[in-house]
């Protein structure tokens, strides 16, 4: 029984439609609309909205406090934007489908999986990530605890282990042993640090209270 | 060898703890007394790349990035059975940004590629076929989509009991053997192919006469269990960047043996072991999958050299289910007799278990060591299928046994009427496990246990007990270097890697006390080639083969620093202690200098010395294998819904010795590992494959089970100290035991929530609901 | 993913104009041509990672402020734009005060991550989770295939009732909840037109469209979700049978929502979550219900009225008896 490989629906078709009318001046949202004849009430909507073509876009992103720009292309994930051009590699992809929170950070505060934000969604909000979390060298409640309970052991889960703990400090100063297994509950850990995870973010929130 | 006498503390404190005397080696360091007379050694000292991990400085090999880099990718079969036809990679060469590709070929000599090779055969899907280098991920997961490849597909077989049948397609036509290479996996040779199954293999070889055995007994149990395939599931894929330079060539790997994946990678390429240098500075848990250069390393090899690029591949999460390795499956059939007070008369294993395209789907050694029967006999038969190959897992093979035969133990237990911890002290030799049964049943309050399916609620509770036996592996080619510098510096070197087990931390803590220093003081530099070959972190062995090395190095350069000292102090250098951060002289108090300016003070720049591990004083029992063993007890308590059949662990109590604990908090996170590991192989995990397209199905981390928060059970630790007296630390490794008796104890006590035993993992709701149904 | 471009619309009229393609039809178009519509992403963004949807273009309509926000009103019910995060319903006092099930099915969804992330609109959009479907190495009957790999395969977690010719079990725990309260989903369309669809009709069995699962058109767009008010003495559950408690898709789950005066029910609507292809309406248990006293027997004939017609797979007959043991105690605990 034979079988090819290229099968029809991964064909490279070349220079396609929409690249020539690309290099025509128009974009594909262009032609959809000439097509459909409203052009004159369209080219508002086009201002409107944010185009950003295939080739990407360079942007700016606040990590940490800090002010970066990267060339992104809509495709590229928060994480692989953070990891990849912004060198920040403490944000960790394991699943890279939203399942296991290896890749939390804050955006604006809250957590997300970074592997399921794209970059061009982030526009002017605030990311922290894992290196942002001690300030002015002084460690988080949270880190410290990590620390001193032994809560990390490979340690690729504990960026965002430490980034669902750290949150639930900011938002329930006394938390109970089931918040915190409620906050973590999407972190996956294949070492096994759990029961030390939840003494040190227990312990964290006595320090902090 | 010049041999001296030494007083070892010997047997286990708060139960037979007393003194032995050993013959060993003149340059061995003095004996170490038992924990509480020491400084660092035995304290819970904070890991110390805790800070790295906790701020994601900690760089992992997914992390590396360097100059000029490129990214790999592999093109797999889709198929599980095929022959290649043909491969068309020119599309991929063009495409912009990929700058090599390497299609896999077999050739007379391994690194030889001058002329054509021929295609490998794929048997099973996901085999890598080729791999491209481009300048990013996105690019060349576009470039292996243009590799163009034909297949003949064929009839192909990915289960355990299908292989089995005379009609099933076959993987081999003709036997294989299985190499070992650094990290273990080797298969007995020579064994005979019947169809897709091999073997038997038949362990240490039979014991006894069986039939006169049984013929003795009392009570005969019969009974067949089954397990389930598993991948490790490691957050961090298998993976590695290769810089390859015309002189020599740096591998940045993810992996348990640094030294394995040089030897492996030099050997494939033909190059000198000196001219291979593998870093792991940091790796994200391998759990036994890691030890191997892999076909990863070997393909990024292979697209760094041509290239003359480092080339970073790292799987992804699919490729890491289905390509990664797993633990076999297994059918274990048994038939014990007994006699009426327990003792064990005779037992007979049969195993069946696929590793996919490997061998290696043993059940282990437990059913043949862990209890006094004088007649015993195992075969274990691996069966080929077009799956995966399987690779070494947390306790290979004895976890699958530890099943089969803590289950039926259990069992025995009810129908002689006995206690099973009464019967456990009636069949097992086991000193270690005595005292561990002992303090694990009081601290779990065993005695509340109540008869089989007692409770009348819908939610039952039960509580189960099994045990876990482990060898005292040691590897021998164990070495660490210690220098001391003159501006106040003490570091230890090895090639021996940190998987998250505190390999690093503990070493710190040995040379410390040693010293007499603190382990903050002491800089730990491993899992790089470049330093004195260590330990593979697999087998627990890397606590025992490394630590009394460091110990070694540490006192032979306490040795050179005194001679300096002596001098300038007025003392005899063998009058000399180095405690408390001073060099002190025993015999005049005033005498004394801090070992920091006593380094300040030194002829050299720096000084060093090495230490390799000795063999075990007064010899290993066999091979590098030594006396006692690493022996487990841990008690599980349940809930079982059986409405619904879900089941909760709500605690467990595990028992552990690990010899000399040399960090109990670290020890304490190993066996919460290893529980945690346990309860998800009992409960949860399960690799499917669908039988009609021979594809994995749940080759994600959602749909592929794992415990997370709100499955983690109150775990208590009991740490049993244990001192043999056998090597200048007396500590040994944790990692196994940790999670051999896990899920064997949530089975049993699953029975005696509902009075129906349940011998096939996962226990599914499915299964429970089945089994009450039944009942 | 492959390379596609991006529009970041800032009205529903822009989104609608720009896009051509469902996710769910994209699963059958010829590669980079579509232009799909996608709002938390959850569940789009793994679509287009497994090559399953290959999108020549990608409308952002994350950002429309029309669709965030939500309202609650004693007399008019609560309107939950389609972009409200389930963690904003989660958090919804009212919601929880007055809509329990709805809180407790978004509290049990996924993760804290997700649930920050994930839009109500989406939600209700997403596809099934069989793992076939979302296999690209299986090519089944909702894409454009010849077979159901899961009805003699590895079906433990498939459908066990309405499982006719393909027997996926939908993914939404949310819409299992709002069903049971009588929710219906607002959908404008491209020339602006409004429409509410109830939320039985907006989800649809394989057996009148083997590729969608919902009703909704490329042109059309989830707007909001409006759940009618309730009256005093309605109460509700929603209980979650999943083998993980942290992180997993249910394996049966229900919501109940009844009049409950002393221990007695009237006009109760039991909706089954992970039975079948759509979130299901259970007529037979709401009968054994209606008027009866919530108790162990009542309880025990409803739950075995909600699975008279399963007609269970070879590996997910087990399922029968979870339902009946969750029906059941959603009965019993109600209250």
């Amino acid at each position: 029984m034979k079988e090819d490989n290229t099968n029809e629906s991964q064909k490279n078709t070349g220079i396609s439609r929409r690249g020539f009318l690309k290099g025509a001046g128009l974009t594909t949202a262009g032609t959809v609309m000439l097509q459909s004849g409203l052009l004159g009430k369209d080219k508002e909507t086009i201002a409107a909205g944010e185009e950003v073509g295939i080739e990407g876009v360079v942007i700016r992103l606040k990590v940490n406090g800090k002010m970066h720009s990267a060339l992104v292309e809509p495709r590229d994930t928060l994480a692989y934007t953070l990891r990849e051009k912004l060198g920040l590699t403490g944000t960790k992809v394991v699943c890279d489908r939203g399942s296991c929170s290896a890749c939390t950070v804050w955006v604006d505060n809250i957590p997300v999986n970074s592997c399921s934000t794209l970059a061009l969604e982030v526009g002017d909000s605030e990311v922290t990530t894992v290196e942002g979390l001690a300030k002015d060298g002084k460690l988080h409640p949270v880190q410290e605890a990590f620390i001193e309970h032994d809560a990390s052991m490979c340690g690729f889960c504990t960026p965002g282990m430490v980034m669902s703990a750290a949150h639930l400090l900011e938002t329930n100063k006394n938390p109970s042993l089931a918040d915190v297994k409620n906050a973590t509950r999407g972190n996956l850990c294949r070492c096994g640090t759990y029961p030390h995870v939840f003494k040190a973010t227990l312990e964290a929130a006595k320090k902090m209270s | 060898m010049e041999e001296k006498k030494l007083k070892l503390p010997y047997g286990i404190p708060g139960h037979n703890l007393t003194e032995i005397e050993r013959v060993v080696p003149a340059d061995e360091p003095p004996a170490w007394p038992i924990n509480d007379k020491l400084k660092v050694v035995g304290k819970s000292v904070r890991r110390t790349d805790a800070l790295a991990k906790v701020t994601g400085a900690a760089k992992y090999t997914a992390d590396i990035q360097l100059s000029g880099m490129l990214i790999g990718k592999f093109l797999r079969a889709p198929h599980p059975n095929a022959t290649i036809r043909s491969i068309d990679t020119s599309a991929a060469e063009r495409h912009p940004g990929v700058y090599g590709v390497h299609v896999i070929t077999h050739h007379k000599h391994d690194g030889d590629e001058s002329g054509p090779g021929e295609f490998p055969e794929i048997k099973y899907a996901g085999q890598p076929v080729a791999g491209v280098a481009a300048v990013d991920m996105p690019t060349a997961i576009e470039a292996v989509k243009l590799i163009k490849v034909i297949y003949d597909t064929k009839p192909f077989v990915v289960d355990l009991e299908e292989a089995q049948k005379p009609e099933s397609p076959l993987v081999y036509d003709a036997p294989v053997d299985q190499q070992e290479t650094d990290g273990g996996g080797g298969s007995e040779s020579g064994l005979g192919l019947n169809g897709n199954v091999r073997g038997p293999s038949r362990g240490g070889g039979p014991r006894g006469d069986l039939e006169k055995g049984f013929a003795g007994a009392d009570i005969i149990l019969e009974n067949t269990y089954r397990t389930q395939v598993h991948t490790h599931s490691s957050l961090e894929t298998h993976g590695c960047v290769v810089d390859w330079k015309p002189d020599n060539i740096t591998i940045y790997a993810s992996t348990q043996s640094t030294k394995g994946v040089r030897n492996e990678f030099a050997n494939h390429f033909n190059l000198n072991k000196s001219q291979v240098r593998v870093i792991c500075e940091f790796m994200g848990g391998g759990f036994g999958s890691k030890h191997s250069a892999g076909d990863f390393g070997l393909m990024a090899g292979h697209l760094s050299k041509k290239t003359g690029r480092p080339v970073k591949l790292m799987l992804d999460r699919q490729e890491e289910h289905i390509s990664g390795g797993n633990r076999p499956n297994s059918i274990q059939y048994y038939k014990l007799g007994a006699k009426k007070n327990g003792e064990l008369v005779a037992m007979y294993q049969r195993s069946h278990g696929t590793g996919g395209v490997s061998l290696g789907a043993g059940v282990g050694h437990i059913a043949e060591a862990m209890y006094t029967c004088p007649n015993f006999t195992t075969e274990q038969y691996d069966v080929l299928t077009h799956a995966s190959p399987g690779a070494a897992w947390r306790a290979p093979g004895n976890v699958q046994g530890a099943f089969g035969l803590e289950s039926l133990i259990d069992e025995l237990a009810e129908k002689l009427g006995m206690d099973p911890l009464k019967l456990r002290d009636k069949i097992d030799p086991s000193e270690i496990r005595k005292v561990e049964r002992k303090r694990g049943a009081e601290k779990f309050n065993w005695a509340r246990r109540k008869k089989a399916n007692s409770d009348t609620g819908t939610v039952k509770k039960g509580l189960g007990m099994a045990q876990g036996h482990w060898p005292r592996i040691v590897h021998i080619d164990s070495t660490a270097e210690v220098r001391a510098y003159r501006d106040g510096g003490v570091e230890v070197r090895s090639s021996v890697q940190d998987i998250g087990t505190g390999t690093k931390t503990i070493m710190a803590q040995v040379v410390a006390e040693e010293l007499g220093l603190q382990a903050e003081d002491i800089t730990v530099s491993i899992g790089d080639t470049a330093f004195p070959d260590g330990p593979s972190s697999g087998g627990s062995i890397a606590t025992g083969s490394i630590t009394p090395a460091a110990r070694s190095a540490a006192y032979q350069l306490k040795l050179k620093l005194f001679d300096q000292v002596a001098k300038n102090l007025g003392a005899d250098a063998s009058d000399l202690v180095a405690e408390n951060g001073q060099i002190v002289s025993k015999k005049d108090a005033a005498k004394k200098v801090p070992f920091k300016e006593a380094l300040r003070k030194m002829r050299y720049e720096q000084i060093s010395a090495s230490g390799s591990r000795a063999d075990d004083y007064e010899g290993f029992a066999y091979g590098t294998i030594a006396h006692g063993e690493l022996g487990s007890v841990q008690f599980a308590e349940v809930s079982v819904d059986t409405e619904t059949g879900f089941i909760q662990v709500d605690k467990i109590v595990a028992a552990h010795s690990c010899g000399r604990p040399l960090n109990p908090k670290q020890i304490e996170s190993q066996i919460n590992g290893g529980v945690i590991q346990g309860i998800a192989y009992a409960l949860y995990e399960d690799r499917i494959m669908d039988k009609a397209t021979g594809q994995q199905v749940n080759k994600n981390l959602h749909q592929y089970k794992l415990p997370m928060s709100f499955e983690t059970p109150e775990i208590e630790n009991i740490i049993v100290e244990e001192y043999p007296a056998r090597s200048n630390t007396d500590a040994y490794g944790i990692g196994e035991p940790a999670n051999i008796s896990t899920a064997v104890a949530v089975a049993n006590a699953v029975y005696n929530a509902i009075g129906v035993r349940i011998k096939e993992l996962p226990i599914t709701p499915a299964k429970v609901l089945a089994a009450l149904n039944k009942a | 993913m492959n390379k596609f471009s991006w529009y970041d619309a800032k009205t529903v009229d822009e989104a609608l104009r720009q896009a051509d393609t469902t996710v769910s039809a994209a699963l059958t178009r010829d590669p980079g041509v579509a232009t799909i519509i996608k709002s938390g992403g959850t569940d789009v963004l793994d679509f287009i990672k497994e090559g399953l949807v290959v999108p020549a273009r990608v409308v952002n309509i994350r950002n429309i402020k029309d669709l965030n926000g939500i309202t609650y009103d004693p007399k008019k019910g609560l309107r939950i734009g389609a972009n409200a995060t389930l963690s904003e319903m989660e958090g919804h006092a009212d919601i929880k005060a007055n809509y329990l099930a709805i809180h407790q099915a978004t509290a049990a969804a996924a993760t804290p991550q997700l649930r920050n992330m994930a839009t109500l609109g989406g939600n209700l959009a997403q596809r099934t989770r069989c793992w076939y479907f979302r296999s690209i190495d299986h090519k089944c009957l909702r894409k454009d295939g010849d077979r159901c790999f899961a009805r003699h395969g590895e079906n433990q977690y498939h459908s066990i009732m309405r499982n006719g010719s393909c027997v996926s079990v939908h993914s939404s725990s949310v819409a299992t909840a709002l069903m049971a309260f009588g929710a219906r989903v607002e959908i404008v369309d491209k020339n602006g037109e409004k429409k509410e669809v109830e939320m039985d009709k907006f989800f649809i069995e394989p057996l009148q469209n083997i590729r969608n699962e919902t009703i909704l058109k490329e042109s059309e767009l989830i707007t909001a979700v409006i759940v009618p008010p309730v009256k005093s003495k309605v109460k509700s559950i929603y209980v979650k049978g999943s083998t993980k408690s942290s992180h997993d898709w249910p394996i049966a789950d229900v919501a109940l929502v009844a009049e409950i005066s002393g221990s007695k029910c009237k006009n109760p609507v039991v909706v089954l979550g992970a039975a079948a292809p759509v979130p299901l309406k259970s007529t037979e248990a709401a009968a054994a219900l209606e008027g009866m006293e919530l108790n162990e027997a009542n309880a025990k004939a409803a739950a075995e009225a909600a699975m008279a017609q399963a007609t269970p797979l070879e590996k997910n007959g087990y399922k029968v008896d979870l339902f009946k043991a969750i029906v059941k105690r959603a009965v019993l605990q109600i209250v």
